[in-house]
């Protein structure tokens, strides 16, 4: 019997769709008897004799076997044209799947159509990648899951049977310390409100991202909002060009729901330049020319909010240009020994780093903050002799590089 | 046995700049399993037991070191002056050579692997005690078809395992195994075994996926059923656009079988998809045309021609021979073909006519202009490369200005020879520029005008006295003000920079406008031989014809890709096909 059920195993998914049509489940019954009927018990399997040497092999028996799975046709007519490209696409992940590709084991109707709208053949290739790890995580988070709550059953008998007899014990608090965080963090937080340094996260590139990329800028700016919370001295956040009713504004309100108009930051239609004075600000980005040398209490610093994957270099600069502000980059060639990735920090690293600048104004420290993938350590520059150090590099770079030769670097770790 | 890998980070550093992968025939999850497998060697065994193990980084440094030299001896023994153009084929791989940096410099790397592969037909218990022995993440059945297929195994040893397998598993062998399977009957050309996989493939699976298909069909072509090859075609379809492949498959399949008109309408639907033919299919529209006499199929062969003409596609070697013969084989015509090369005044060896000029129409040149103003420069945002009040600067300063015979990249020149300070070299090259009456216009950027230790203010102002100068912001590019400076002079100006402009040539929009620019910058573009400073200056020569396949009516003038010369995408090649009627019939077209 184990064979129905080896077989069975790839249209198992068939039997639980989320919408049900008629039409289709007849179709899977259909395939279903077919795959019923491949059971049938083959002749070849046993006349590969043991005895037999290697020249008299029977190749070709197997072949029997597998044709004689004779398909069951007459059910698998389909009027709709919709829905026959569906359940086209539907049997090629299917197939897909069973020649070891990543693809999903299940997959909605939504999820169908989008990939259906995937213009190309490498878009939908993606897609389905996309899927399939998505459907892998959430398998093994489940498996987790499941075995954290066994051992969290098997722990709670065992104190069952320890605990038996009920003391009375002392204490001095309640367990609400989850409570009374989020209420500090609170208080903080309006405080920040009123006496805070602004930080403003500039919303206006959402037409330059994709859907995707969106979405990461939001799970960023939740991320970033998180950690500026949790800080002894928080910064107050400003979300200037938000539109209401924006893709933003909308991914927004979805991730915090009802939070969102409980949050203790500002968010605006307005542009930064309307809320601040045009000297005070300093935009943040990679591209500019000038290194940020210490962090300025009286200073509002803005952030671009924007996932850039499409490697359009240079958006917020331009954008820095064109409303006349002063731009600034971190200094990280200066402390750090860059090895890969790009410059681009994320918003949450960003807002960590700046943080950390404000309350201990130390870079290494605040540098700590960038992956330590994208760099092999820190450079190790004593202030005196900053700018010798800078002349020996421009003409150490210019003639033969020699790595051991260079004195001034020194690793740290 | 060899696979060439790469993209594995822990590798030594030496092995990561040149290594590429080339799995040649082997489908796409024959190369998932190989990676697998090497993630699970352990790398330091894996380096001492293998006995054709690469030899230890030292003897290998100084293997790349002394073919580092040995080639760059060779360049300097050529003289530079007969060297080929800039953008000729394979130039760039020399350059790269020259300032070097060696490239593919292939390194095979023997994959060890677990397992001997059979080379005969084994029985179960063989099977059973092979399996024994193998220790991988991936079940065993796939990673030894895998291996099979990567390594063509003969197709007996391939079904002794299926055998094996279905006689373990009741009768049923799965897809993946199936495929494979396929795979190879199809690179042996084992027509009878591909239509067997075919019924079974059909027998049991409603529909197939693309990888399946295509393989269907490849194998399908050559069998009297090759009809069926179509209608898997349509079942593609159903789902995504065929590959070029899979149609050129079925156009081979066609041709064949002497279904002509079949063959030219597949054609006409894989052009109506927007791909590109495989240059393998149009071979074998001119390898079929041979036998048969038709003015019908002889006018598109000649459309053909014109697609490669327009597409600014190229032949292969062999391509051009079949092209060649094709021609010749035309019966009252007389056409005759050789092989040739084109003379630096545009003209071929072969017949003496002149190749078509390099320059562009009228039509073409402005609406050139005009894109390179909208999308490089502008781009929708002028903020990005410019600002609005320089680009105004900038257009008022060029349409006060006389019309310029050569715009200078005055940093990329000046920073060409890192020996010398940066304005003198600058002012090297302007003031003998200056000598031969042209008139100069020097682009760069306002750092260049503070005085320091790289530029001094008094070459400056003498670079100044000799020429036009426009200095942009230092935030601002200055290759967009270069190109629209040289457009706006005229057909005869001409710029100097050793940048082969490929990010510009990016941000136009379609690829007929990035194949005007290009011909527009082969025209136009002067770039500085090395070694300079001191002796006179040269420059790479012009090309003064355009590389593309051209024809009088009677004569065709085709260049080709040469099989040993590889050749870059911004380069063209060099070698021609000159074919010429020897009688004056009246013209084919």
């Amino acid at each position: 019997m184990n064979v129905t059920i080896r077989f069975l195993r790839p249209f198992a998914r068939c039997l639980v769709p989320y919408t049900f049509h008629r039409k289709r489940s007849n179709l899977y019954s259909g395939v279903l008897q077919r795959c019923m009927s491949s059971k049938i018990p083959s002749l070849s399997c046993h006349n590969k004799d043991s005895t037999s040497p290697p020249e008299q092999l029977e190749l070709d028996g197997w072949k029997a076997t597998m044709k004689s799975s004779i398909q069951e046709d007459g059910v698998s007519e389909v009027s709709d044209k919709d829905e026959d490209s569906l359940t086209a696409t539907r049997e090629l992940i299917e197939m897909w799947r069973l020649l070891g590709k990543e693809v999903p084991e299940h997959i909605t109707e939504e999820e169908l159509k989008t990939l259906m709208e995937c213009a190309s053949k490498s878009a939908k290739k993606k897609y389905l990648r996309y899927l399939y790890g998505k459907e892998k995580m959430k398998k093994a988070k489940q498996i987790k899951k499941e075995m954290k709550a066994e051992a969290r059953e098997e722990a709670k008998r065992a104190r069952l049977l320890e605990t038996t007899t009920g003391e009375q014990q002392d204490f001095m608090f309640l367990r609400l310390w989850d409570r009374q965080a989020n209420i500090a963090l609170g208080w903080k937080g309006i405080q920040a409100m009123q006496f805070g340094q602004p930080l403003v996260f500039d919303m206006a590139y959402d037409n330059y991202m994709k859907p995707s990329e969106l979405q990461n800028t939001v799970s960023q700016l939740l991320e970033s909002e998180g950690w500026n919370r949790r800080n002894v001295d928080p910064f107050h956040i400003y979300f200037c060009n938000l539109k209401i009713d924006s893709a933003y504004h909308r991914e927004l309100v979805k991730r915090y729901r009802e939070k969102w108009d409980k949050l203790l930051l500002t968010a605006t239609e307005k542009s930064p330049v309307d809320l601040f004075p045009k000297d005070s600000i300093i935009y943040l980005t990679a591209d500019s020319p000038n290194v940020m040398t210490t962090f300025k209490h009286d200073k509002v610093y803005i952030i671009g909010s924007f996932v850039d994957k499409a490697t359009q270099t240079g958006m917020s600069l331009a954008k820095a240009k064109r409303l006349n502000l002063a731009t600034e980059c971190l200094p990280l060639d200066k402390y750090l020994q860059w090895e890969v990735g790009n410059k681009n920090l994320t918003l949450d690293q960003m807002i960590r780093i700046l943080l950390c600048l404000k309350n201990t104004g130390n870079w290494e420290e605040a540098l700590k903050f960038v992956p330590r993938r994208k760099h092999t350590g820190y450079l190790e520059v004593s202030e005196h002799s900053q700018e010798a150090f800078r002349k020996l590099k421009k003409t150490k770079t210019l003639s033969s590089f020699q790595k051991g030769s260079l004195n001034a670097r020194k690793w740290k770790r | 046995m060899t696979f060439y890998l790469s993209g594995f980070r822990s590798f030594p550093k030496l092995w990561k700049s040149n290594l590429y992968f080339e799995l040649g025939p082997a489908t796409s999850s024959a190369s998932f399993f190989l990676t697998v497998h090497c993630v699970i060697g352990n790398q330091q065994r894996w380096f001492s037991v293998k006995p054709t193990a690469p030899p230890n980084s030292k003897t290998l440094n100084l293997l790349v070191t002394k073919a580092r030299t040995h080639k760059k001896g060779n360049d300097n023994n050529m003289k530079v002056s007969s060297g080929p153009h800039y953008f000729a084929a394979g130039a760039a791989k020399k350059r790269s050579h020259i300032s070097g940096h060696p490239q593919n410099q292939g390194h095979a790397l023997p994959v060890r692997s677990t397992v001997q592969l059979p080379t005969k037909p084994l029985n179960s218990e063989e099977w059973e005690k092979l399996k024994e022995d193998f220790k991988g993440k991936a079940s065993f059945e796939d990673f030894v078809i895998s291996q099979m297929a990567g390594n063509s195994s003969s197709i007996d040893v391939a079904k002794s395992l299926l055998a094996w397998v279905a006689a373990k598993n009741n009768g049923i062998v799965g897809y993946n195994l199936l495929v494979k399977y396929l795979y190879l009957c199809v690179f042996h050309k084992q027509t009878s075994e591909v239509i067997d996989v075919y019924e079974i493939m059909k027998a049991k699976y409603k529909t197939l996926e693309s990888g399946g298909y295509t393989l269907l069909i490849r194998g399908l072509i050559h069998s009297d059923r090759w009809r069926e090859a179509l209608l898997l075609l349509e079942d593609i379809k159903k789902n995504m656009v065929p590959s070029k492949k899979n149609y050129g498959d079925c156009i081979q399949g066609a041709l064949l079988h002497q279904d002509v008109n079949m063959a030219w309408s597949l054609y006409q639907e894989l052009l109506g998809c927007n791909l590109i033919p495989p240059l393998e299919t149009l071979k074998a529209f001119f390898d079929y045309g041979k036998d048969i006499n038709d003015d019908h199929y002889s006018n598109q062969l000649l459309d053909i021609l014109l697609y490669l003409r327009n597409n600014q596609l190229y032949p292969g070697e062999s391509f051009a021979h079949s092209i060649k013969t094709w021609f010749e084989s035309i019966p009252g015509r007389q056409w005759k073909g050789q092989f040739t090369t084109i003379q630096k005044s545009g003209q071929c060896s072969g017949c003496g006519r002149t190749i078509e000029s390099i320059h562009l129409s009228p039509e073409e040149y402005e609406f050139l202009k005009e894109k390179i103003m909208r999308d490089v420069i502008d781009g929708g945002d002028q903020y990005k490369k410019t600002t609005p009040q320089e680009l105004k600067r900038f257009e008022s300063f060029v349409n006060t200005c006389p019309p310029f015979d050569i715009v200078i990249d005055g940093l990329n020149v000046a920073k060409m020879f890192p020996k010398g300070r940066e304005s003198q070299n600058l002012l090297a090259i302007v003031s003998q520029l200056a000598q031969q009456n042209l008139q100069l216009l020097v682009l760069g950027r306002k750092h260049m005008l503070r005085p320091s230790f790289q530029w001094r203010k008094d070459e400056m102002e003498q670079v100044r006295k000799q020429a036009h100068c426009f200095f942009a912001d230092n935030i601002s590019e200055d290759d967009p003000f270069l190109l629209y400076a040289t457009l706006n002079s005229g057909n005869h100006c001409k710029f100097i920079t050793k940048d082969l402009l490929r990010d510009h040539k990016a941000c136009l929009p379609d690829a007929r406008t990035k194949r005007l620019f290009f011909k527009w910058q082969q025209g136009h573009q002067l770039a500085i031989m090395k070694g300079f400073q001191k002796s006179k200056l040269t420059f790479q020569h012009i090309l003064s014809y355009d590389t593309v396949v051209q024809t009088t009516g009677d004569s065709w003038h085709i260049p080709y890709d040469e099989d040993l010369v590889q050749r870059a995408s911004c380069e063209v090649p060099t070698k021609w096909l000159c074919l010429q009627r020897k009688t004056q019939a009246p013209a084919p077209c």
